[in-house]
């Protein structure tokens, strides 16, 4: 019982955060909207006994990706304002898509009843995880190294190209 | 109110014993943290060839300076709480516990002690037993950046921001090497859970060398002291505060919120110990020492008392904890700050290289040994 209602409250925090992030003007403080979305779906995961799962959530997407997001943002003019600019028509627009955006995801999602089993808390299923990725998956894994790796060129080019104009 | 009890006699008993726990080892930890501050007084003082601070008294009796953190924590609360005009109030108010709740709640992962039985009931030394704790030290210690990056950003002030971009790049960075050299652990205790490493690091190699951490994995150990002393960013890697020249993110800051930074990097400086420890030295290990009491190689016995064992296991964890403690202090009276450049330098080309070069060797002996 304790375990369901977890996952309502984490479940509505997220949810919630995440509506407060559309509609923060501030970057800097959607950001930090955003984390609270971020964490609140690694406890979700917790609560579904995902423990892998909820602590990569944490140190990828809490711990680095968003730590560059809020790098990046706040060097950006717009962290700097004190008032940010008023809604634009552009922006009601946008608005309007994303309600048809998510009229469609509760359509598809609506029929979906997850199978949450709440397993013993000593098992993590990293060894299961592993052996898939290391196993039936390994080429798929290699294959994604390939993409970082071009990212890792490409942030290098870039770089290396201002330095040569300065 | 009978029936409810002895319906949920677990539960209960369960949140009763972890409270204590909580109670007793956050307690045990702040207390040290408070002695760590005037302790890391002392020690610059005793490398300068100074006395250090020695005049707050209690009663006429100064005990060469053991009241300082009392009177340094009293001045801190009555300081005036400045906020700048133009600050984010809400972040400005958050960060300091953006900096210090992360750190405070790593302490749960780490074992202090073994197990010991209270009225037939078998309590385990440690707040949460998680299977994933290694992970954890990993996940919230990522969190501790945005204490640092909030404290500068919402001051709006440009020197603040410019010590949190400082905090936020070496934080991100030495994570990265942090993360990476407790993988050869890893792959050697193939768990974990942190209780579980500690109890594989029980056993003895040859028949008379503790299997500590260290035993296995010394080039690991090494940069994570390194990268560990980075991600506090203490001396040798202060450029994030640097107190007296460069300006560090928590400029704005005063009072007690001040002081919620500064005792967030003296209780890192306890986890520092602690993890080193943990994972490294045997965590609450004696050598030798087995729940029935001592057994020495040759195969002398001394059986000892279960509070016995107990109290000494407790009684290493603690004396470990002192050591790493003292060593990080002077460490950051002995050498010189480094440069920014030379800083990620160190980070990315040597001390990166030199973590996956480790995991490699680590296993192919592994691979070798047939122990994969």
């Amino acid at each position: 019982m304790i375990l369901t209602a977890a996952i309502y409250f984490f479940g509505a925090l997220a949810a919630a955060a995440t509506v407060l992030m559309i509609f923060q003007r501030d970057p800097v403080k959607a950001a930090m909207l955003m984390l609270a979305a971020l964490l609140a779906t690694a406890a979700l995961y917790l609560a579904l006994s995902a423990q892998l799962l909820a602590v990569l959530q944490v140190i990828l997407y809490a711990g680095a990706i968003m730590t560059l997001f809020i790098v990046a943002l706040t060097v950006t003019p717009a962290a700097w304002r004190d008032r940010p600019s008023p809604a634009s028509l552009k922006r009601v627009l946008g608005l309007a898509v994303c309600a048809v955006l998510l009229a469609e995801l509760l359509k598809v999602a609506g029929p979906l009843r997850a199978a949450a089993a709440s397993r013993d808390f000593s098992e993590t299923g990293a060894l299961d995880l592993a052996r898939q990725l290391f196993g039936p998956f390994v080429l798929q894994f290699e294959l994604l190294s390939l993409v970082i790796l071009a990212s890792i060129v490409g942030a290098v080019a870039l770089t290396s190209r201002r330095r040569q104009a300065l | 109110m009978m029936e409810f009890y002895e319906a949920n006699k677990d539960l209960l008993l369960f949140a009763g014993a972890s409270a204590v726990k909580v109670l007793v080892f956050l307690n045990a930890v702040m207390g040290f943290t408070a002695l760590l501050t005037l302790a890391e007084r002392k020690v610059s003082a005793l490398m300068q060839d100074r006395i250090g601070p020695n005049r707050a008294s209690l009663f006429g009796l100064a005990l060469n300076g053991l009241f300082q953190p009392v009177a340094d924590g009293i001045k801190m609360v009555m300081k005036e709480d400045f906020v700048p005009g133009r600050a984010e109030k809400l972040l400005f108010a958050l960060a300091p516990f953006f900096a210090l709740v992360p750190v405070l709640a790593l302490f749960s992962v780490i074992p202090f002690g073994d197990y010991v039985m209270v009225f037939g009931y078998k309590f385990d030394l440690q707040i949460a037993d998680l299977p994933l704790g290694l992970f954890m030290v990993l996940a919230l210690s990522g969190l501790a950046i945005y204490g640092v990056f909030l404290g500068g950003w919402s001051a709006k002030n440009n020197f603040a921001l410019l010590g949190a971009m400082r905090g936020a790049a070496q934080m991100v960075s030495y994570e990265v090497v942090l993360g990476l050299t407790l993988a050869g652990l890893l792959m050697i205790f193939g768990s974990a859970g942190l209780q579980d490493i500690v109890r594989a690091q029980g056993r003895l190699l040859f028949g008379w060398l503790p299997a500590w951490g260290v035993v296995y994995q010394p080039f690991a150990f090494i940069l994570f002291l390194v990268a560990a002393i980075a991600e506090n960013k203490r001396t040798p890697f202060d450029l994030v505060e640097g107190e007296s020249e460069i300006i560090g993110y928590f400029m704005e800051y005063s009072s007690m919120r001040f002081a919620a930074f500064m005792f967030a990097e003296f209780v890192e400086i306890i986890l520092v110990s602690m993890l080193a420890a943990t994972l490294f030295f045997g965590g609450w290990q004696v050598p030798y020492l087995y729940e029935t009491g001592f057994i020495l190689p040759g195969g002398a016995q001394l059986p000892l008392n279960h509070y016995l064992v107990s109290a000494m296991q407790v009684g290493a964890f603690a004396a470990k904890t002192v050591f790493f403690s003292w060593f990080l202090l002077v460490v950051r009276w002995t050498l010189p700050r480094f440069r920014f450049d030379q800083l990620m330098n160190l980070c990315w080309t040597r001390l990166l290289p030199l973590a996956l070069l480790n995991i490699l060797i680590t296993g192919a002996v592994l691979l070798a040994l047939g122990k994969v």
